[in-house]
């Protein structure tokens, strides 16, 4: 697999190869007009590959609809994929054996966007946690007491919490249960879907550099979920840009953000608020969505050609960067 | 008011007056301040963005402008709102609601539930159009309406607009589903729109676009706007005037662009401070400590000094009064004081 060389910075190995993923779910009725490809079915994930490396954080960034918490739930067995390879350290995980997916579950944490809905309201933040233990077969009853308040410290929760109800607690602070509940267990890859969407900026500032602080004490290796540009440039160190189901760009976060390569990804720097008067007026354009034929992204693309009729391979377009568009035909292609 | 629509006035007088609003809920906890002695001046055609945390008090204001708020449980203590020369405060129910939609429209955050989800598009806007029949007494035939919906869902830059207008919310995405609430309430040509965190929960895509046609719609109508949300970055695009709110209080208001380029309040700094910036290498964000307080147990003195990273000895007893640091701009610090 070519791909996997050339992504990967030779020096690091992978946590994570998810190669050429496909996650398809049935639609009733007449198959939405989001995704019209193939008949009532809807292809959330098409394609995609990417590899989180040790120790880095892999960002994920799109749309809503983009598919971006779709491969989430891939990533902890909530969803089968329909076609594609994920290996967790090396192991190729068939989610149709059981030991396969509790594999998966016990080495990858993860944290859901919606704090209320994501924690049981009738159970004490110590249940919650307890039941993480439960789940992983890695409870000690004398270590308990030890690990619960070692891992509240870690993620930045008064002790007293410990007795609290989910309601008793703000949002900053359910997120921060989440994330205890999702590190209890060591784990290998941490998957944040959106953790502080829900949050206020000053709060989100809090949970992201408690998250910075936790990556580095901990090694960990993260999966960053957000729609926002200024998180996750400010949190992953690769960074892959999603267009309804589809990876159309991947690459070092900070080329990625400087010299975006797809016209897509082009278009959603540009689109990223800053703290300024948009003294420019941006035309704004109707929302024509993904292309059923050829390139994903030809509906809408102001630099579409005749190639466009056909789905564009990815092609190398700089140090580690590749995107998937026919502009850069004269670069080497993948696949 | 002969019309039964609010008059429009020769156009010298501020279109929003809102002054001294101090106001109370009655909870079983007892009494709550949840604003105090705000007071904002808003001109026509301008657009004006009041931001803060959660629990800031910056919705219940917006609801208090429109007079949303059931009395009881609030309760207005003292101070004055006047509409386009008319004293909100004093007019009943029915009074009130010759001011709602023609006068002030209003846009929650929550599409979802500010939509009827048995109620196609058509027949949501159809409620809309109604208002305006009556308050202007217009006639209008089915093909007449039916126009009016494409046209502002086309301005709006819905896709397949007439396919829309046969949708359920549910059938909606969040940008669409916000953009059908807009349309509800510009249907009715308001003179004051106020926008309830309208963007937050969107991506930054859809999120552009909303803010891009709230700009056109102002440019074009002369809309006067207040937004309402928690995301500086989104109000300083396209507000003129900023206020910033924090536990029931005014901290700061100003020009936008001095604003956010000189902040003078700590909070304002701090909530600046709080938006990632860089790239993984950037250190670590110089967020405000803690959470806002609450409301119902609010500290002594200015009411941030918990986690103001330059309290002084003065703001933990008494509590600074509005002091004005340039021409249109003010702030509630201490620091700001000229002595």
């Amino acid at each position: 697999m070519p791909f996997l060389l050339l992504v990967g910075a030779e020096d690091m190995s992978s946590i994570v190869d998810v190669e050429n993923l496909t996650v398809t779910f049935r639609a009733r009725g007449g198959g939405g007009f989001l995704f019209e490809r193939g008949k009532n079915t809807i292809n959330a994930v098409e394609d995609a590959t990417f590899h989180v490396k040790d120790g880095e954080t892999f960002g994920l960034a799109g749309e809503t609809g983009s598919g971006k918490s779709t491969i989430a739930r891939v990533l902890v067995g909530l969803y089968r994929p329909r076609a594609g390879i994920i290996r967790l350290l090396g192991r190729e995980i068939n989610f149709r054996n059981k030991s396969d997916v509790a594999y998966l579950r016990r080495n990858v944490g993860i944290v859901f966007q919606d704090p209320v809905g994501s924690l049981n309201p009738r159970l004490k933040v110590r249940e919650i946690l307890k039941e993480a233990l439960i789940a992983a077969k890695a409870l000690d009853k004398r270590e308990f007491q030890r690990r619960t308040e070692e891992i509240l410290e870690k993620v930045g929760l008064r002790k007293s919490s410990i007795e609290a109800y989910p309601r008793e607690l703000s949002g900053g602070e359910k997120q921060r249960v989440s994330l205890a509940r999702a590190l209890i267990v060591p784990k290998k890859l941490l998957v944040l879907d959106e953790p502080t969407t829900s949050l206020d900026v000053s709060i989100q500032a809090q949970v992201l550099n408690t998250l910075r602080t936790l990556k580095s004490e901990l090694a960990l290796s993260c999966l960053f979920i957000t729609h926002d540009i200024n998180v996750i440039k400010y949190m992953s160190n690769t960074l892959g840009i999603l267009y309804y189901g589809k990876l159309v760009e991947v690459g070092p976060t900070y080329d990625v953000v400087m010299t975006p390569k797809h016209p897509y990804t082009g278009k959603l720097m540009a689109n990223v608020p800053k703290l300024e008067r948009a003294e420019h007026e941006q035309e704004v354009l109707a929302d024509l969505g993904p292309s059923a034929t050829g390139c994903i992204y030809s509906k809408v693309c102001p630099q579409k050609f005749e190639k466009c009729a056909d789905p564009p391979p990815m092609f190398n377009v700089g140090p580690r960067q590749f995107a998937a568009c026919h502009l850069y035909e004269n670069s080497k292609a993948l696949h | 008011m002969s019309d039964g629509s609010p008059s429009s006035s020769d156009g010298k007088i501020p279109l929003l007056k809102v002054e001294g609003l101090t106001q109370d809920f009655a909870t079983v906890d007892g009494r709550v301040r949840v604003l105090q002695n705000i007071s904002m001046q808003i001109e026509r055609g301008e657009i004006v963005g009041i931001v803060g945390e959660s629990g800031s008090g910056k919705s219940t204001l917006g609801l208090a402008i429109i007079g949303l708020l059931d009395s009881p449980p609030s309760e207005i203590l003292s101070g004055s709102i006047v509409f386009d020369g008319h004293e909100m405060l004093k007019l009943d129910a029915s009074g009130l609601s010759h001011f709602r939609g023609p006068g002030i429209g209003m846009v929650f955050q929550e599409s979802l539930a500010a939509l009827n989800p048995v109620y196609k598009t058509e027949s949501q806007l159809k409620e809309s159009i109604e208002v305006l029949r009556k308050a202007q007494k217009l006639e209008l035939t089915d093909t007449a309406e039916r126009d009016m919906m494409l046209e502002i869902l086309t301005d709006l830059r819905l896709d397949k607009p007439e396919v829309v207008l046969k949708k359920y919310p549910h059938e909606l995405s969040g940008g669409m589903r916000q953009r059908i609430s807009i349309a509800m309430a510009i249907i009715e040509k308001p003179r004051l729109l106020i926008l309830d965190e309208v963007t937050t929960g969107l991506d930054v895509y859809v999120q552009n676009r909303i803010l891009g046609l709230l700009k056109e719609l102002n440019r074009r109508t002369g809309t006067t706007m207040i937004l309402i949300t928690h995301d500086l970055t989104v109000a300083s695009q396209i507000c003129n005037t900023l206020y910033v709110m924090y536990a029931g209080r005014l901290m700061e208001e100003g020009r936008t662009e001095n604003l956010i380029k000189a902040p003078q309040h700590p909070y304002s700094q701090k909530l600046m401070a709080a938006i990632p910036q860089g790239f993984a290498d950037a250190p670590a964000l110089p967020a405000p400590t803690g959470e806002a307080p609450d409301i119902r147990k609010l500290p002594s003195g200015c009411k941030f000094h918990p986690r103001c990273h330059v309290v002084m000895e003065k703001c933990k007893t008494e509590e600074p009064p509005y002091f004005e640091t340039s021409p249109g701009c003010r702030s509630s610090c201490w620091l700001a004081q000229k002595t």
